[in-house]
């Protein structure tokens, strides 16, 4: 029991000596766990977006329902489906009422009802939710039904998709290489914070070898001492993700509405791995700087 | 106690090239015995007692020490090694942050002893060397001769096999150091093998125990009772 005090006790003094350093060195892991975790994230939410729109109709064609135009009528509707079925580029044609447009609706953005409440099944439209045999061909749509009566839109999907994805694939390949240099520069710092503290206790370090103390023991402190700066670092990190996500949230919301996005409870599981980055991270670099600072 | 077989152990200097510290020297010492390791700096003495540590390995030849090769010892058993062993430095390297009672207690707490043993055998050593009354001091508060007595006090604690020594009297006074060899007399006298490196002609004349010179990193003299330097 006593041992473990005294590893414990140590670890602290370790920490308290250097206060300003060890600030410097949390905050320095803390910056570079937030562009990970961020990139982590984003991650998560293009995966999200990719999995939502996967296997979706490329092309939706809306129906007017006299907010921007005449409705459409039974004849017209009967008619551009009839057209749309004998379109050779067609694969498959669905129609989609407003109560159902309404209920995928609700059940895409459950995370955000304050988007929910805005609608009602009557504000979105009908829609003939169209698969191509290939979907590169989406312009032969475009040309001959933009214009058709009770057409109120066309639009290609997957080019807004396509858009999105490579976006925030960029920000988030950005994202990674920064966090990964500032991981270095963080894994630095504790590496030097680290012989700092081996230097200033170097007497001690060689009583406790010339008396035999196992080489785990004298070194578990510094370790620990590291381990710690990581695991504050990643703590912090942690709660500034937490308190950018609603930024970050109405910032995409304001951007590209009605693409889902991912849950505020998704920081916590992105927190795991920063706590696992952060704790391995520190603990490889303590060992390493001590590997030539204490050696038997 | 100690087998030296032929080791040699040299320094490598940059420019210079090597230094040979010591060169194919072997010796015994017997379990119990009381041996100084005299000669000039740079003779050897220093090499020779980390070599006996193992904080640092020879070029060739073989040691043992308490039973066990040091050639072939595991890094993970040198701590082992080093508990069977009792080492007092010149300078003491007492913590100054620390009581006499913790930095004698420390030696025992870092090797995983537990409360009632700290309890028990710290007071009865520091009985031993004489400082009694002084377990609350700092090191700072005390005079050279206390400071020695409470290192030899840690070096002594977990009842080593073997005490090395060295130069224990170098920064002491005359008569300050003949209380502290009447102490290492004592602890030798508890069956524990003293070697001791020291310069002090005075104390290897009056103590007449067993005298293993070094010069230039070959044992010039290896003598029982004898004296610090040849005997007319």
């Amino acid at each position: 029991m006593s041992r473990w005090l005294h590893v414990l006790r140590e670890a602290g003094i370790g920490l308290g000596r250097n206060l300003l350093m060890t600030i410097a060195v949390v905050l320095s892991v803390a910056v570079s766990l937030t562009l990970f975790g961020a990139a982590l994230l984003l991650s998560r939410q293009v995966d999200l977006v990719a999995g939502e729109w996967q296997g979706r109709i490329e092309v939706s064609i809306f129906l007017c329902d006299d907010a921007r135009c005449p409705a459409i009528t039974p004849e017209q509707q009967q008619q551009l489906r009839q057209e749309l079925e004998a379109e050779p580029v067609v694969d498959e044609v669905f129609f989609e009422s407003k109560q159902e447009a309404y209920e995928r609706f609700v059940e895409q953005f459950e995370d955000q009802p304050a988007l929910v409440e805005t609608i009602s099944p009557e504000t979105l439209p009908a829609s003939f939710r169209v698969k191509l045999t290939d979907p590169e061909r989406f312009a032969v749509i475009s040309d001959r039904f933009s214009a058709a009566p009770g057409v109120e839109e066309i639009v290609d999907q997957r080019e807004f998709l396509e858009g999105f994805l490579g976006l925030a694939n960029t920000i988030q390949t950005g994202a990674l290489w920064v966090a990964v240099i500032q991981l270095v520069a963080g894994a630095v710092l504790i590496a030097n914070t680290i012989r700092v503290a081996a230097f200033a206790r170097r007497e001690q370090t060689s009583v406790m070898k010339l008396v035999g103390a196992s080489n785990w023991y004298i070194r578990l402190p510094f370790v620990l001492e590291g381990m710690f700066e990581g695991l504050a670092g990643a703590g912090i990190a942690t709660g500034l993700l937490y308190l950018g996500y609603p930024f970050a949230r109405d910032a995409l919301a304001g951007q590209v509405s009605f693409v889902p996005i991912i849950g505020q409870d998704q920081v916590f599981s992105v927190a795991l791995v920063l706590a696992g980055v952060g704790l391995g991270i520190a603990a490889l670099s303590s060992v390493l700087s001590l590997q030539r600072s204490l050696d038997v | 106690m100690i087998t030296l077989k032929n080791v040699t152990k040299t320094y490598k200097r940059g420019e210079v090239g090597e230094v040979v510290a010591l060169d194919d020297v072997s010796l015994d010492v017997a379990k119990g015995e009381f041996v100084f390791i005299v000669g000039p700096s740079g003779s050897g003495k220093s090499t020779l007692m980390k070599l006996l540590t193992r904080e640092q390995r020879p070029d060739g030849g073989e040691i043992y020490v308490a039973g066990k090769n040091l050639n072939t010892l595991r890094s993970w058993k040198v701590p082992h090694l080093r508990r069977s062993i009792g080492y007092v430095f010149q300078d003491f390297k007492l913590l100054p942050n620390k009581t006499v009672f913790e930095n004698v207690s420390f030696a025992l707490e870092v090797i995983g002893q537990g409360g009632s043993r700290i309890d028990r055998r710290v007071p009865e050593v520091l009985d031993l060397v004489g400082l009694e009354e002084k377990h609350d001091a700092m090191p700072h508060e005390l005079s050279g001769g206390q400071q020695q007595r409470v290192s030899i006090a840690r070096a002594f604690v977990n009842q080593p096999r073997l005490m090395l020594c060295d130069e224990p009297t170098g920064n002491l006074d005359p008569n300050t150091s003949v209380g502290i060899m009447k102490l290492l007399d004592r602890i030798n006298r508890t069956g524990t093998t003293v070697v001791m490196s020291t310069h002090d002609q005075q104390i290897v004349d009056t103590m007449r125990r067993r005298v293993i010179e070094l010069e230039k990193g070959t044992v010039v003299r290896d003598q029982s009772r004898g004296v610090y330097g040849y005997a007319d």
